[in-house]
């Protein structure tokens, strides 16, 4: 049992910045799945964030080229992934037609790992079943539009994530395994653990 | 919501919307390079976590909640939280003290007057305010904390003081700032 005045200062020496990397990768890690924990973090971040207002504007070059070409490389070079979401698509449909499906979901699947995606308006809900990412890797989704271009929705720590997203069905989910923190690009890094079609 | 342009873009962002994408970068980078700036100092280091900064703004525009705050605020936390990663992993000996400069000398309180100016709004002013009531050399420790990433570590060297004597002393502060903020 952690104590919550204790809790609570180490949230505030978090957002202050001042623990050593071990204590302060941990403390981010420990948001990401103690609800109560990211709470106090972003109250001491609301704390705080008038302190920079008085912070000079500077200037900033011209970067958008180098960032938009990281995060939105030619399509081509994704077609493997696009082919197997294509794959994927034919067979749910066939599903769908055995299948009544009223809110359009998806179910990802390696092995024991079991990832089910409900959508609800603007919002998907996520569900894990089966074992978690590990230590020192994350899951990360990825949704697949029609250009082949993977876009990250998020890392799914714990077993449930709700994320707003405005998803059509009819497109592309696959999770990935990425080391912790997820992929440092815009692209999956680790081995696409599975794909399926959001219907 | 239309009072914070920077907040609706980044709604439009989480659905993917790329040309709200470039009118944040437009809006916010210079803001962001003089945070990142705070903090790592150094021009090259600054321009490559800026491209880090927007990155995670793409990915992660959808954690965003208007709720809780600005979008200036959401992305002025992004980038200090990966300046502070930054600045954490460097290896000992870090580049900013190996220029031999006192990271507190330019902190000798330029900031208190300009923060006072520019904010004037009661729960934005309550921090600064609150800072006020501390031991100085506490609310001192602070802003260098927050502003430019000073450690437990740089705060135990500047006082002479050992580490977790350090660590008691600024938790004492932290506790009368949240004491004082939430009054």
């Amino acid at each position: 049992m952690s104590d919550p005045r204790d809790d609570d200062l180490l949230a505030a020496e978090y957002v202050l910045g001042v623990l050593p990397l071990a204590e302060r990768r941990a403390a981010a890690q420990r948001a990401e799945v103690d609800g109560a924990f990211a709470a106090r973090i972003a109250e001491w971040e609301g704390r705080l964030a008038p302190l920079d207002a008085a912070t000079p504007e500077g200037v900033a070059p011209d970067l958008l080229p180098a960032i938009e070409a990281r995060l939105f490389p030619a399509p081509r070079r994704r077609r493997w992934l696009w082919a197997a979401g294509a794959a994927l698509a034919a067979s749910v449909a066939l599903a769908v037609m055995l299948w009544p499906a009223p809110p359009p979901g998806a179910r990802l699947v390696a092995g024991d790992l079991v990832i089910e995606a409900r959508l609800n308006g603007a919002v998907l809900a996520l569900a894990r079943g089966g074992p978690a990412a590990g230590a020192t890797n994350d899951y990360q989704l990825w949704a697949i539009g029609a250009d082949g271009v993977p876009r990250s929705l998020g890392l799914l720590r714990g077993e449930s994530l709700r994320l707003e997203a405005a998803l059509e069905p009819g497109i592309t989910l696959a999770v990935s395994l990425e080391p912790l923190g997820g992929a440092p690009g815009a692209v999956p890094t680790g081995p696409v653990l599975a794909v399926a079609v959001l219907e | 919501m239309s009072d914070d342009p920077v907040a609706e873009l980044l709604q439009r962002i989480a659905r993917q919307d790329r040309a709200a994408f470039r009118e944040v970068y437009r809006l916010t980078a210079p803001k962001l390079v003089g945070v990142l700036t705070r903090i790592l100092v150094h021009r090259a280091e600054v321009e490559d976590a800026l491209q880090e900064v927007f990155v995670r703004v793409w990915q992660r525009a959808g954690q965003f909640r208007p709720d809780r705050g600005s979008g200036q605020a959401w992305l002025n936390t992004v980038a200090r939280n990966h300046a502070l990663d930054r600045l954490r992993a460097r290896p000992e000996g870090d580049l900013r003290r190996a220029e031999g400069d006192d990271p507190l000398a330019t902190l000798a309180d330029p900031a208190a007057g300009a923060e006072a100016g520019l904010v004037a709004m009661g729960e934005a002013r309550r921090v600064l305010d609150c800072l006020e009531t501390l031991d100085p050399e506490r609310a001192r420790a602070v802003r260098g904390a927050y502003l430019q990433g000073l450690s437990y570590q740089d705060l135990a060297q500047r006082h002479g003081l050992p580490l977790n004597t350090v660590r008691t002393w600024l938790r004492r502060g932290l506790q009368q700032l949240r004491e004082c903020i939430e009054r």
